[in-house]
């Protein structure tokens, strides 16, 4: 039975941004035989491509809004791996330069906690947090101050791990 | 916009709603209406559909066009419907209860003026329908298939309605009358049962679950209390119709909706005591601990139509058993969680600018809950002793109940319109530079 990895860059792709590079370091850190379970907000089809180079086979599954869901799966002995795209808009984002874990603080103060991290980063430093539930009204906050993100559940489905990323 | 924002109109819902809600307590005081009148009479007719569309229905739709973004993590449909929607609803009220005021003879005859009325009704309530409904159905999981099938009930609810006002204006034909003679109880049952309570339930998982910080409700589990809720309404809508068409048989209908809803009570219970359960918050807000009042007067309603059931006295003692369900339960609850959210909201309005940025209060130094303690316990001791006065036919003490109840809701008001001017925030945190003070009346998101 094969491991996927959660990987939702519909924020991304909401905010207009480029989400490939970040797709590819979610690929360099999957372990051997672990797979990708992607969020986006159409079909990749390019991508289907790359990732087949890379050794992971394809299958999709329509969402509510033109949403997808799609998983690549290692297709037998993976491939050498290629080193990550750089080339757009997003280049890696690097290591958290804070890790914050609000699992079991009192609402709001998961959301304050990340903002005032948040202030503290360098430009272009990523935070990780993990949380229990999706961050709503924390968005928009983010938005206004110009950061951009990626979120998802962990495959627990308990535990929500955000990465922010101050701007440039 | 990503995630969610806040919504513009809510707070201006609320008002709104506190308004009618007040309004109607002072109808209750001056004797206007059920117990002085009858239940079938006009003014009852008024007081009724003050409280279920100007106080509760209101205060859930503000509610709902803030929570369902927040329960389906997505944008609202549109938030541009929500001012021409609370317009339509408000209008259209105004002009049902006139016609209602005309149908008992307290204004000129102008019967024409409850079919308008409806159809403005309808108008708003279909607005808000359509935006909270394309909003729910892009993640339709856990509490966001109780709004649903909450925005069902209330389209077949608005759909009874709007047949009884054309019926007493004489323009619904013979079916019209036949509807409206039979019907009434199909269309409470949608309302109360279905629109009202069924929303409730759906809000109060996510609500409860995120001030109490416990997991969420398994939606294998909630699947169970929604389906025997929406079964209950469905029974009542679609069997009594027929019922009422076959000119037979409506008492069972009814009998088979009572025992399904009283199973989703009994499974909602088991629902909100899991929650309180696995809370890994120990210390319960005010907000919280109001809500159980209101939880047991959930667990009262349906003890006492037992109760009335088994001695034969339900007919006659309605009033009381809808009294306690709409004062105790949904009226508690929704005054509970406004607490909460307004203070919620506003906070989030004002500090979310500068948050990280300058020292902030916490939503909890927007609230004086030592103070506002009082008014919660005043407010559902008088709900209490009016159930009784109802059921003891006491209409004289029913009033002193009633004007305690005005107290008890002032005082709450009051603490509301604290919360949103900051006034029990001390010092500089108060508005910290790049601040603004909240509207009274709507957020500025």
């Amino acid at each position: 039975m094969t491991e996927y990895i959660d990987v939702d860059v519909r924020p991304i792709l909401r905010a207009g941004g480029e989400p490939f590079s970040v797709i590819m370091a979610a690929l360099d850190n999957l372990e051997s035989g672990q797979g990708m379970r992607l969020y986006v907000t159409f079909k990749p089809v390019p991508l289907f491509a790359v990732m087949l180079n890379k050794g992971f086979a394809h299958s999709e599954r329509p969402l509510e809004g033109g949403e997808w869901e799609v998983l690549f799966t290692p297709a037998g002995a993976p491939q050498e791996r290629t080193p990550a795209m750089t080339n757009s808009s997003f280049d890696n984002w690097p290591e958290p330069a804070i890790q914050l874990d609000n699992r079991d603080l009192d609402p709001p103060e998961p959301m304050v906690r990340i903002l005032a991290a948040a202030d503290n980063l360098g430009p272009g430093e990523t935070l990780s947090a993990l949380l229990r539930r999706e961050p709503v009204f924390l968005f928009p906050q983010l938005e206004k101050r110009g950061f951009r993100w990626l979120g998802g559940f962990a495959p627990d489905g308990a535990t929500y791990q955000l990465t922010v990323r101050a701007p440039l | 916009m990503i995630g969610t924002s806040i919504s513009r109109w809510s707070m201006t819902y609320f008002a709104m709603a506190l308004a009618w809600l007040l309004a109607a307590l002072v109808m209750m005081v001056a004797g206007i209406g059920y117990p002085a009148a009858d239940l079938a009479t006009p003014d009852t007719l008024v007081l009724v559909h003050m409280v279920c569309i100007g106080w509760l229905s209101l205060a859930m739709c503000g509610a709902l066009f803030q929570f369902v973004p927040v329960l389906v993590a997505k944008p609202l449909f549109s938030e541009k419907w929500e001012l021409p929607a609370l317009a339509l609803l408000s209008a259209g009220l105004v002009l049902l209860l006139a016609g209602f005021l005309s149908l008992g003879g307290r204004l000129p005859p102008a019967l024409w003026l409850l079919p308008l009325g409806a159809v403005m009704l309808v108008g708003g309530f279909g607005l808000v329908v359509v935006d909270l409904g394309l909003t729910a159905w892009l993640r339709p999981a856990g509490p966001a298939r109780f709004v649903l099938v909450g925005l069902a009930s209330l389209c077949a609810t608005a759909a009874f309605g709007a047949v009884f006002a054309f019926a007493l204006a004489g323009c619904a034909g013979s079916a019209g009358e036949v509807i409206l003679a039979e019907g009434i109880p199909l269309h409470a049952v949608a309302g109360l049962g279905g629109w009202l309570t069924l929303t409730a339930m759906g809000v109060s998982y996510r609500l409860l679950a995120m001030f109490m910080l416990s997991p969420d409700v398994d939606d294998q589990q909630s699947r169970w209390t929604l389906a025997a809720g929406a079964f209950a309404v469905a029974v009542t809508v679609a069997g009594g119709a027929l019922a009422v068409g076959f000119a037979s048989g409506l008492n069972v209908v009814l009998s088979i909706s009572a025992i399904l809803g009283l199973a989703s009570a009994v499974l909602y219970g088991r629902d909100i005591a899991g929650l309180f359960r696995l809370r890994k918050r120990r210390h319960l807000e005010l907000n919280m601990r109001m809500a159980t009042l209101s939880f047991a007067s959930l667990a009262g309603t349906g003890l006492l139509g037992i109760a009335l059931v088994s001695i034969d006295a339900f007919p006659e003692q309605i009033g009381a058993f809808a009294f306690l369900a709409i004062f105790g339960w949904l009226s508690g609850l929704v005054l509970a969680k406004l607490y909460k959210i307004v203070a919620f909201l506003t906070w989030l309005e004002t500090y979310g600018p500068v948050m990280g940025r300058a020292p902030t209060p916490r939503v909890q130094d927007l609230v004086a809950e030592g103070r506002a303690t009082k008014w919660f316990v005043i407010y559902y001791a008088a709900v209490w002793i009016g159930t009784v006065t109802l059921l003891i036919a006491e209409p004289n003490s029913f009033r002193i109940a009633a004007v305690a109840m005005i107290v008890g809701v002032v005082g709450i008001a009051r603490e509301i319109v604290r919360i949103r001017r900051l006034a029990d925030v001390a010092g500089p945190q108060r508005l910290p530079i790049g601040t603004v003070m909240p509207h009274l009346l709507y957020a500025n998101p």
